[in-house]
């Protein structure tokens, strides 16, 4: 076949050239795209109606793709993805029922404590907010301490304790710190908090969040 | 030969046909003239020829370069077209590190034995390309330092292929894949 053009004999070269360039670009750009098209429908239809029922809720979805992301590029099987997907879902919810409309963050790092195995009952207690305070360093604290295997009851204890008293950012940091240095030099989990939370500091000016009215 | 053929009607038209057609010799030159006195088009300016219709004939290659050519157009200008939220118009999954950076954060893993060592996490779509760690000189020290949103981040190393979490903070329990995710906090004057 004969190639003939009528476009200019000057454009033709550079239009051929720019062209496949563009191609040659676009190739590797559009296989690595879509990382989420390795997953069947199924599972994928799955995911975004879990993401649909979260945005319904008023939540950001971003933690359920963020998590189908990571399994894919662990490359985990889809149906271990929409499990852990879904159970994110339900930490997420859960975390939401209890202590309301709160920030994605700590909203996230809520559901990361009930994931951990804490109760939502125990989570109940920040429901009520504190002006101007933060709970993310609490609830990353909280989890990481369940992870450490201290038992979940005494650091959810502990943790409220320190909530209560008005514990800062730098307070729940120090904890960790301390309570990490303890466990690795071979203390038990729990005692080792017990120790550390006896020691932080309470602020005088703290004040105990108003306890609702009963009846 | 057929009837038809010996028709008289016939042989009448063929005469016709047959005799020599006498045109006037001064009809080309009165055609040319009247062609000739008509006033030339107006050269239009190079940009409005631009716009002028014109037909383009394309072989069936440079055809099909071309429209290869649109097509890697779309799908690179197709990566920018995600919104604030993440959420692209057609309805895709979003991009999980779709936020706007506030500060440099520093990421350091102690692997003296390690080859290669990279940071994943939600801050760029656990993408292993994405963040390599550059080895401190002569030391077991893995660095790299990112730019990365306020609030709550996940993360793990990847060393040498195996996901680790990080030693130096606070985990945020199963990842639901069997390994354990680690948490910064940015952007609260925290260091965790």
């Amino acid at each position: 076949m004969r190639l003939e053009s009528k476009l200019p004999r000057w454009l033709v070269p550079p239009a051929l050239r720019i062209s496949a360039l563009l191609l040659l670009c676009a190739l590797p750009a559009a296989a690595q795209q879509d990382p989420y098209l390795k997953l069947d429908q199924n599972s994928r239809i799955a995911i975004e109606q879990l993401s649909d029922s979260l945005r319904q809720l008023g939540l950001s979805d971003r933690p359920l793709w963020s998590k189908t992301l990571q399994g894919i590029r662990l490359g985990v099987d889809n149906r271990t993805i929409v499990g852990a997907v879904r159970k994110k879902f339900t930490n997420l919810r859960t975390a939401f029922t209890v202590l309301g409309p709160v920030g994605d963050a700590e909203l996230d790092a809520a559901a990361a404590v009930l994931e951990a195995g804490a109760k939502p009952s125990q989570l109940s207690v920040f429901k009520q907010r504190q002006k101007g305070r933060s709970d993310l360093q609490a609830f990353t604290v909280w989890a990481d301490l369940i992870y450490r295997s201290v038992p979940g009851d005494e650091a959810a204890t502990a943790i409220t304790k320190l909530w209560e008293d008005g514990a800062d950012e730098a307070t729940y940091r120090r904890l960790w710190n301390d309570v990490q240095a303890d466990i690795s030099q071979g203390l038990n989990p729990g005692a080792a908090l017990q120790a550390r939370v006896r020691e932080a500091p309470v602020r005088p000016a703290a004040a105990k969040p108003p306890t609702p009215p009963e009846g | 030969m057929t009837d038809s053929e010996l028709h008289p009607y016939v042989e009448l038209i063929a005469r016709e046909a047959r005799r020599p057609v006498a045109s006037d010799p001064a009809a080309r030159a009165r055609v040319m003239a009247a062609v000739r006195a008509e006033p030339a088009p107006r050269r239009l300016p190079v940009w409005l020829r631009a716009f002028q219709p014109r037909p383009i004939t394309l072989s069936p290659a440079v055809g099909g370069l071309l429209a290869a050519g649109l097509v890697g157009l779309g799908v690179i200008g197709g990566n920018f077209a995600l919104n604030r939220d993440g959420r692209n118009p057609v309805g895709q999954p979003p991009s999980v590190a779709a936020r706007l950076p506030v500060s440099d954060t520093v990421f350091v893993i102690v692997a003296p034995q390690a080859a290669q060592v990279s940071l994943v996490g939600d801050f760029n779509d656990w993408d292993a390309s994405k963040a390599p760690l550059v080895r401190v000189p002569n030391s077991g020290l893995w660095k790299v330092t990112v730019p990365l949103p306020a609030g709550r981040h996940l993360y793990q190393f990847v060393v040498d292929g195996n996901w680790v979490p990080d030693p130096g903070a606070p985990v945020a329990g199963d990842d639901g894949f069997g390994r354990t995710n680690s948490v910064r906090i940015v952007g609260t004057g925290s260091a965790l």
